[in-house]
Order: C-alpha cells, then sequence, then structure tokens
C-alpha cells in the first residue's frame, strides 16, 4: 500500500516504550504512525497534518490528555472532530464517562494489547474488516 | 501577618482571574502561603491558574510545598493529578523523603506517578526504589511505569530485577515487552529466569 | 555508542527538549557524545549520559548546541521576520486602539542583531511602518553585550545575510572589517537589562504585541522555564505572539500559549479573552 493510501494514527503518550508497542502494532495493522509526547505537543502536529485517528493517553505532563481533547473538540473544522481513542489505566464507570464527555470516541483500558489497539484502530478509521 | 499578606492569600479564592493569578505567583514568598496555595489549587478550575499555583509551589522547594502538592496527585481531575506530578517531578530532590510512602500507598495511580517522580533523581538513588518496587509490585501498570523510568535511569544492577518482574508476569504482553527493550537499553540481556 | 545507548540517548533529549535525533542524525550525535565525552573526562557513555541526565554545569546546553544556530547574525532565521510582517501585525492591529504603538519586545537581545534586524525588516518590508508607532526594546540579562548593542558596530560575519544595498542603506562603514548601524536606526532601538526569571525585572516592561524569545528557554531548568513563560505571558497583551527557537517548543515548556501556524512560521499566542477549562 502506498504511504499515501494508509490511515494515519497520531500517538499521544509520554512513555517512550508504550509508543514504540503501539506503532508496532499499528504499522503492522497498515497505519502510518506519528507521535506526541504530550497534549501540547499533538496540538502542533495537527497544526502540520490532519490524522486520520488520535489515540490518547490521559495522565501526561504540561497537558493531560482530558484537557487536550476537551480543547479540541472545541475548535472548529474538521480537526475538532478527528476521531480519538482514549487510553486509561483507569478502569471505572465513571472514568470512561467523563472521557466520553471529555469528546473521546473510544476508550480502553491500559496495559491495551496490540491486536486491540488495531483493531479499533480500523474500525475508528472506518477501515472494512 | 501584614494585611498585605492577608490581601494576597485572600485573593487566592476570590476576584477576577487577574487577581487571582498575581496572587498565585506572590503567595509562594509570604508566610502561609504554600498552604494557601495548595488549598485554593482544589476550587481553582482554570487551567492557567492552576498553572501559575503550581509553579509558585515547585519554587518553594521544601517538604511544606510538597506536602501541599501531595493530595492533588490522588484527584480525580487528570490535569490536577498531572500538574502535581509536573511540580513535584521539578522538586524531586526535595520531595525524596517522601517516595517511599507514595510507592508503596494504597493506591495504584498514586504509586505510577511516583515512578515517574524518581525520573529526577540520581540514578543511584533512584534505581533501587524502582528495583523494590518490581519485586513486590502487583498491578501491571505500576510495573510498566516503573520500567518506562528504569529504561532511562537504570544501570545493569536492575537487570535481574527486570527479569524477575517478566517471570511474575508471562501473561502481560505489555509488560513483558517493555522489559525486554529497558533491559536492552540498559545494555544487556536479562539473566534466564527458570 | 551502542543501537540502544543511541535510542537512549534520543528519547531522552526528546522528552527533554522536543528535539527529535533519527537515524539520519546518528553520525552527527555520536561525534558529539565524543567530544562531549573528552571535554568532560567521561570515561564511558553511562557515565556521560548520567552527566547529561542531570544537566550537570548545563551540559544539555552543551550538547544541543552543536545542533542548533547559535551564532547570531542579522536576519537569523528570518521566516519568523517574514511572518511578522505577513500576519502576525495585520492580526495585532486588527484590535489595537487607534494612537497605541505596536510594541515589539527581543528578548535575549545579545549584541543586538535581532532587535535591529526587527527595525530593518519592518522599514524594508512593511508598507504600514509609517502609519504606526513602534517601540522595539532589546533586553538582556549580560550588560556587556548591551553595551555593545547601542554602539551598533559589527563585522563581516554578522551581515554576511544582508545584501550589499541594505549594508548602504543602514550602516556606515568605520573600517575594513567594521560597520556601524546609522545613528538613525540606533536611537529607534531601546536596550535595558533584564532577567527573564525575575518578574520585578520583567513585568516593568509592560505588554508586547510580538515577543522573540529564542534559544533561551530550552535550556533553563523546569522551574525557571515555567517562571519565564509565566513572565512573557504577563508581558503580552491578550493576542499577542511570542517566537521561539525553531528547535524550541512551548510543548516542553508551559501550557499557558496557544501554537498558532502561518505560513512562515509556528508561533504561540497568549489567548485573547480568559481560559475556560
Amino acid at each position: 500500500m502506498a504511504d499515501g493510501d494508509k490511515k494515519r494514527v497520531l500517538v499521544i503518550d509520554d512513555a517512550s516504550l508504550v509508543r514504540l508497542y503501539y506503532r508496532d502494532a499499528l504499522e503492522r495493522g497498515g497505519f502510518q504512525v506519528d507521535e506526541a509526547l504530550n497534549g501540547l505537543e499533538a496540538f502542533e502536529k495537527l497544526t502540520m497534518d490532519s490524522p486520520d485517528l488520535l489515540v490518547v493517553d490521559v495522565n501526561m505532563p504540561r497537558m493531560d490528555g482530558m484537557t487536550f481533547l476537551r480543547l479540541l473538540r472545541r475548535q472548529a473544522g474538521p480537526i475538532g472532530s478527528t476521531p480519538a481513542l482514549v487510553t486509561s489505566t483507569e478502569a471505572g464507570v465513571q472514568d470512561m464517562a467523563a472521557a466520553r464527555a471529555a469528546g473521546a470516541n473510544f476508550y480502553l483500558t491500559k496495559p491495551v494489547a496490540q491486536d486491540t489497539l488495531a483493531l479499533y484502530a480500523a474500525m475508528l478509521c472506518g477501515i472494512p474488516a | 501577618m501584614g494585611g498585605d499578606d492577608g490581601k494576597v492569600l485572600a485573593a487566592l479564592t476570590s476576584g477576577t482571574n487577574d487577581q487571582r493569578w498575581a496572587a498565585a505567583r506572590a503567595a509562594g514568598d509570604i508566610p502561609g502561603g504554600v498552604q494557601a496555595l495548595g488549598r485554593a489549587l482544589s476550587s481553582e478550575a482554570d487551567p492557567r491558574l492552576r498553572e501559575a499555583f503550581f509553579t509558585s509551589l515547585m519554587r518553594a522547594r521544601s517538604l511544606e510545598a510538597v506536602d501541599a502538592v501531595l493530595p492533588h496527585l490522588r484527584s480525580d481531575d487528570a490535569n490536577l493529578r498531572t500538574g502535581a506530578l509536573d511540580a513535584l517531578r521539578g522538586m524531586a530532590e526535595t520531595a525524596a523523603p517522601r517516595l517511599p510512602i507514595l510507592l508503596s500507598d494504597q493506591d495504584a495511580d498514586v504509586r505510577l506517578l511516583a515512578c515517574e517522580i524518581l525520573r529526577d533523581l540520581p540514578s543511584a538513588e533512584a534505581t533501587p526504589l524502582l528495583c523494590r518496587l518490581l519485586e513486590r509490585e502487583g498491578q501491571v501498570n505500576v510495573c510498566a511505569s516503573a520500567v518506562e523510568v528504569l529504561a532511562e535511569i537504570g544501570g545493569p544492577e536492575a537487570l535481574p530485577a527486570l527479569a524477575a518482574c517478566a517471570a511474575r508476569f508471562p501473561n502481560e504482553p505489555f509488560l513483558v515487552f517493555s522489559i525486554k527493550a529497558a533491559s536492552a537499553r540498559i545494555g544487556g540481556q536479562p539473566p534466564e529466569h527458570g | 555508542m551502542t543501537e540502544e545507548e543511541f535510542q537512549r540517548l534520543c528519547d531522552f533529549l526528546y522528552r527533554r527538549t522536543g528535539m527529535l535525533f533519527g537515524e539520519a542524525k546518528r553520525y552527527y550525535v555520536e561525534r558529539r557524545i565524543t567530544e562531549r565525552m573528552g571535554a568532560t573526562g567521561a570515561t564511558s557513555f553511562a557515565s556521560y549520559f548520567a552527566r547529561l541526565r542531570g544537566d550537570v554545569r548545563g551540559e544539555i546546553e552543551q550538547f544541543v548546541n552543536a545542533f542548533t544556530v547559535n551564532e547570531t547574525y542579522f536576519y537569523r532565521e528570518d521566516h519568523q521576520l517574514q511572518c511578522l510582517t505577513s500576519d502576525l501585525l495585520r492580526e495585532r492591529l486588527k484590535g489595537k486602539p487607534r494612537g497605541e504603538a505596536v510594541r515589539i519586545w527581543s528578548v535575549p537581545c545579545s549584541t543586538g542583531e535581532e532587535p535591529y534586524s526587527i527595525a530593518i525588516w519592518l522599514l524594508e518590508n512593511w508598507p504600514q511602518v509609517d502609519s504606526h508607532d513602534i517601540e522595539i526594546l532589546g533586553s538582556d540579562i549580560d550588560t556587556g553585550v548591551l553595551e555593545a548593542a547601542r554602539a551598533g558596530v559589527y563585522g563581516k560575519r554578522a551581515l554576511m545575510r544582508l545584501g550589499p544595498e541594505l549594508i548602504e542603506r543602514y550602516f556606515e562603514q568605520i573600517d575594513d572589517e567594521h560597520w556601524r548601524v546609522l545613528a538613525d536606526l540606533r536611537g529607534s532601538v531601546r536596550f535595558s537589562p533584564v532577567n527573564l526569571v525575575e518578574s520585578a525585572e520583567t513585568r516593568p516592561n509592560g505588554r508586547f504585541d510580538v515577543i522573540f524569545c529564542r534559544n533561551v528557554l530550552i535550556y533553563f531548568d523546569d522551574a525557571s522555564r515555567r517562571v519565564a513563560a509565566e513572565n512573557l505571558y504577563e508581558n503580552l497583551a491578550p493576542g499577542g505572539f511570542i517566537c521561539l527557537g525553531h528547535s524550541e517548543s512551548m510543548s516542553r515548556i508551559s501550557p499557558l500559549f496557544e501554537v498558532c501556524r502561518y505560513a512562515d512560521a509556528i508561533v504561540y499566542q497568549r489567548p485573547l479573552e480568559a481560559a475556560r477549562g
């Protein structure tokens, strides 16, 4: 598949090994992957590129994932509606609800398995099974 | 307490954004300010103001400031949690006495975040604490947090603890992956664990 | 240096500074490590890395220096100057009351190349330059460089990006190797000392429309970065812009500003209205 046809995912997580793990899963799944280490860097990346999907961790320095998502959803235009899959160490119902309220399209509890990530990434990007 | 000092502390929780901002930046330098800053964070919703509050606490660089920040590490609000973590990391040496307790806190999230504070301590101080955690920690995400930090700061002395942790969680693919990657970064293959 | 050591170093620098060192830069990274190990007397990569992590004697700056443009000269990173006249000033003028000056701050200004460049650029590229009161302030913590800035004398290297017409127009040659900024232009830029980390020193400078703060915040420790960012925030009018060095990012410094992308540059903005969480 030419790079131009691949769906693009921006992985936003401050843990380098998590980003590495997700990158491995997503690249094998046929995605093109870019990375950001916190919500602020994610916004910088979004000024340069429009990914098809955001994978957003919650606990990040300088700007956490929930704050990022809330600010993102307030933006006018298509960027503001980019699908977002939130990953979090929290497994409680209220945390999932909070993520939805912030604007998450989907929520996965960490640690996220590689095939789970690739599966839901494909779904959120509208890639047929 | 001087009248002006009292005004500054009162302004932390009242007045316009600009007034609370000015108070936040001044409060760290006055008696009782650190405690007042810590309390005011609980009712401050504006993220830019929270940033100013946490910066003042970080600048205070005292155990009182650390203790004023610590409760927010437990917050349900991700912004407060991560703000607290940033502030503690910025005064990691000052926070060091509190770390062993944080690393055995009942709340797994607190233990997880406490590992991150260790990143900003000298490796000689932080590595033994992280290795001890890896030997007994039951929560996979907390282990992963420790491994992530060891990947940056760990030396060969961390390899046995890493290997032992991988052996305890054979069915946790991400943790096994991280331990392998961290061990390679440290520059050794993890010793075989039977 | 092994592959793993390289990875470890890259991850650390990315986390700390936002700079991405990949395989393409590997040769240069290895060379710099060797240089710095020699300079610091480190006998192993591990001991050097510990030094880098602890930022011992500003080792991060020493290391990263080799990868950023440190020399100061006229029209350095002029894409930001282009952005200034193409976009930033236009934005700033939208809300500006009649008669209110356009205020621009260059901090640190070092020996003055940056603020004088701003002045020259405006005269050369901004059609509205005569319709507005413009204040350009250059500040630095080092009073020695401020003296040099006021004197406005430069050598060939500093002028290397200026064409002969610009040199002719704005400088007088004083000897074979030196040119001096003409008196009119010298008079249009004010210089004053400031410590970016001291709000008592930054506040009196008032609010600016645009601040150029290049290649200094990246080297501050966490606490100093935040304090400096808060000071700079106070010195920006709501809606005002701050430009960092091209290897720098607010993502490692402060959440106070919003990122704005324009054709010529990525800059940061103090929001126009009070934030809502």
